[in-house]
């Protein structure tokens, strides 16, 4: 059973179809790279994934459960990390933490989230408000709160813009770590250098339509 | 599950809150300034002021609901919260009754703190109807938010939506309003109880109709 | 491609058209020349022939919002959410009709435009939450979006109409104890047939109406997808070499 099957599916906002007819498979265990110019429908594409939008038409199937029926046993095993970092500006880190992982129905103790704030880089800020923080602090966070909710299936939007070195490499580690116990990532990325390393399977959005391509095609054209 | 997010977002509301203090304070302000100004476009005598009073007050109480009301869902524009809301798998429902709870108890709050300006301003005369006009307060504004929530979150990503939010709302509550005020009327005016005590009972049903209503609309409204 | 749903109705417009015309004719022949003169009120009365099914029509157009917004959440169909646009602008032409009916009849008979009546009261209010609902749908730009939260909207005012009606009534009472009632007027048979017929006419009429305004939303929306598509086609071509 692949971890993420899409068939057919279309897209459109009001009369403008941003997907169209994209069928995708990607396997347990396997990370997928979507390329593609601003516009190609990269996210709205990653937001059905996540349950966020209808298909216009086509179906998705996440684990096996249908992405219109089963939305909530979907979004119990899948996170996904969008453009916007999802963060209260007025809470600080832990609290931010606490929060997003109660509504999972996870509650982590002061132990774990202070390791895991050690292990993205920014456990000195544990108590700052997120309002202070600046944009790759931010996504940090955001790569802290994937790691406690351990989701099955992780969805990144852009993961490594933001980022100093030290944290792409970070971003790196956790995606080899998420697939060696066998979760499955989809990304989009305009970096497909940093994305190379960690990413077995690549594909290219170009208006709407996804024309699959492997690495090596990819250095061709 | 479902009681641990009610009291986490409830939590979180009021935590950010207690932090920024935006809410509560652009509320309480404006409420004063219409206290202010109806006061001087009445020009209201002590025999004015009995017979208008009521009114007064829920006018001023459902505008100052309008801004917190307007402001719990727009606060969660800010990152993209509302998209994690929308996709965490935690039951919709829960959200919405942690939502109306928080907007319940930023309203009460600010009617508490303004009711003694309104006793004060308009020499009222309270001490022995105290525990019914609570009671009444209570219900009109458990009637605004629960109905209010739901508003709130329909009208956080469309256009125009500061003014939306009113322009929809205030027909749809005009049984809270009317039957708060004509409760209100005759507490002060320390009617008996049985007198006015109908207006009671609508907002009990205005209540439980409107609350079991939004509960399971509001999936429709965040969720695709 | 025209659904086939939408090709049956242009089918059987033209029996609602037709029968609408033959009803509201008769009717208002009945009503207007044939039936006496109101015992109380003289010639005026007969204003209630068009109030009294303007009026009747407005609440069957709410409801069908009603059932079409239940259905709409239901089962995600964009026909359906058509015919609730359709009949929700029909609604508020027809409630607007009935206040201003109302306005008419109310100045020769109470000698004021306008009376806090709950009734009238109430349909106003209806107006309110109508073009609220029109104007919320234009300040949406995701068709999607647009339909779903216009249908919580409907029901959630469809639920609240008789409690407004409630609470307006009991607080006119308690205002206006010697209150004019709009039931002042007694029904006699004499009158009653042509207010039935007039009634089940103006039924018809929006029926009628509501055939050709699903039609025209629901094509303007497949001309929009054309549109869409055509555009996006042409830009694509010029963007790629």
């Amino acid at each position: 059973m692949p971890a993420i099957r899409v068939q057919d599916l279309s897209h459109s906002y009001g009369h403008y179809q941003v997907l169209r007819q994209v069928t995708l498979e990607i396997s347990q265990g396997t990370c997928y790279t979507l390329l593609g110019a601003n516009g190609s429908g990269k996210t709205t594409l990653l937001r059905i994934l996540a349950t966020l939008l209808r298909p216009t038409s086509g179906r998705i199937e996440i684990l096996g459960r249908d992405g219109v029926t089963d939305k909530t046993l979907i979004r119990r095993s899948l996170l996904f990390l969008a453009h916007g970092s999802h963060l209260y500006e007025e809470l600080n880190a832990l609290e931010n933490l606490q929060f997003a992982l109660a509504l999972r129905g996870l509650f982590p103790t002061p132990r774990q989230l202070k390791l895991v704030l050690d292990r993205v880089g920014i456990g000195a800020f544990a108590s700052m408000k997120v309002r202070h923080y600046s944009a790759g602090m931010k996504k940090r966070l955001s790569f802290a709160k994937a790691m406690l909710a351990a989701p099955d299936i992780l969805l990144l939007d852009e993961p490594f813009t933001a980022l100093d070195h030290s944290g792409v490499e970070l971003v790196q580690d956790y995606i080899r770590e998420v697939l060696n116990r066998n979760g499955t990532i989809l990304m989009s990325t305009h970096d497909p250098e940093k994305a190379r390393v960690v990413s077995q399977q690549v594909g290219l959005l170009r208006q709407g339509t996804l024309h699959p391509w492997t690495w090596r095609q990819k250095d061709a054209s | 599950m479902f009681r641990h997010v009610v009291q986490w977002v409830v939590w979180k509301d009021l935590l950010t809150e207690f932090r920024s203090r935006e809410t509560l304070s652009s509320m309480l302000f404006f409420a004063l300034i219409v206290i202010f100004i109806f006061s001087f476009s009445f020009s209201m005598n002590q025999q004015a002021a009995q017979e208008l009073i009521a009114g007064i007050i829920w006018v001023a109480f459902a505008f100052t609901g309008m801004i917190g009301l307007g402001k719990s869902f727009s606060a969660e524009l800010q990152n993209d919260c509302l998209e994690y809301l929308q996709g965490s798998p935690a039951a919709k429902g829960a959200i919405y009754a942690g939502k109306v709870a928080a907007n319940f108890m930023f309203m009460l709050i600010v009617e508490i703190i303004l009711f003694p300006l309104f006793v004060i301003f308009f020499n009222l005369d309270v001490i022995e109807q105290i525990s019914l006009l609570l009671l009444i307060f209570f219900l009109a504004t458990f009637g605004l938010s629960a109905v209010g929530t739901l508003f709130s979150a329909l009208t956080v990503q469309i256009r125009a939506r500061e003014v939306m939010l009113p322009i929809l709302l205030l027909p749809l509550v005009v049984p809270v309003m009317i039957a708060a005020v004509e409760a209100t009327k005759g507490a002060l005016n320390g009617d008996p109880l049985p007198m006015y005590q109908q207006w009671l009972e609508l907002l009990a049903i205005f209540n439980v109709v409107f609350t079991v209503v939004s509960f399971w609309l509001f999936d429709f409204i965040i969720d695709a | 491609m025209i659904s086939k749903v939408v090709r049956r109705l242009r089918r059987f417009q033209g029996w609602f058209g037709g029968l609408a015309a033959g009803c509201l004719v008769a009717g208002l022949y009945l009503g207007l020349l044939a039936s006496p003169p109101d015992y109380y009120q003289g010639e005026v009365a007969r204003i209630m022939y068009i109030h009294v099914p303007l009026a009747h029509t407005a609440l069957l157009a709410y409801t069908v919002v009603f059932a079409g917004s239940l259905w709409y959440l239901w089962k995600r169909d964009p026909l359906i959410d058509n015919v609730c646009h359709a009949a929700a602008g029909l609604s508020a032409l027809f409630t607007a009709l009935a206040l201003v009916t109302g306005m008419i009849w109310a100045k020769p008979t109470w000698n004021t435009w306008w009376t806090w009546d709950a009734r009238l009261t109430s349909f106003a209010l209806l107006f309110f939450i109508l073009l609220g609902y029109l104007m919320l749908r234009t300040f949406i730009d995701h068709p999607e979006r647009e339909a779903r939260y216009a249908a919580v909207l409907a029901i959630v005012g469809f639920l609240d109409l008789p409690i407004i009606h409630f609470s307006v009534e009991w607080w006119r009472t308690l205002h206006q104890p010697q209150s004019i009632s709009l039931r002042g007027v007694s029904i006699s048979s004499g009158l009653l047939i042509p207010l039935v017929i007039m009634s089940i006419g103006m039924s018809l009429l929006f029926a009628y109406m509501l055939i050709l305004r699903t039609q025209l939303l629901y094509l303007s929306r497949l001309l929009e997808t054309k549109r869409g598509r055509l555009l996006s086609q042409f830009h694509f071509s010029k963007a790629d070499p």
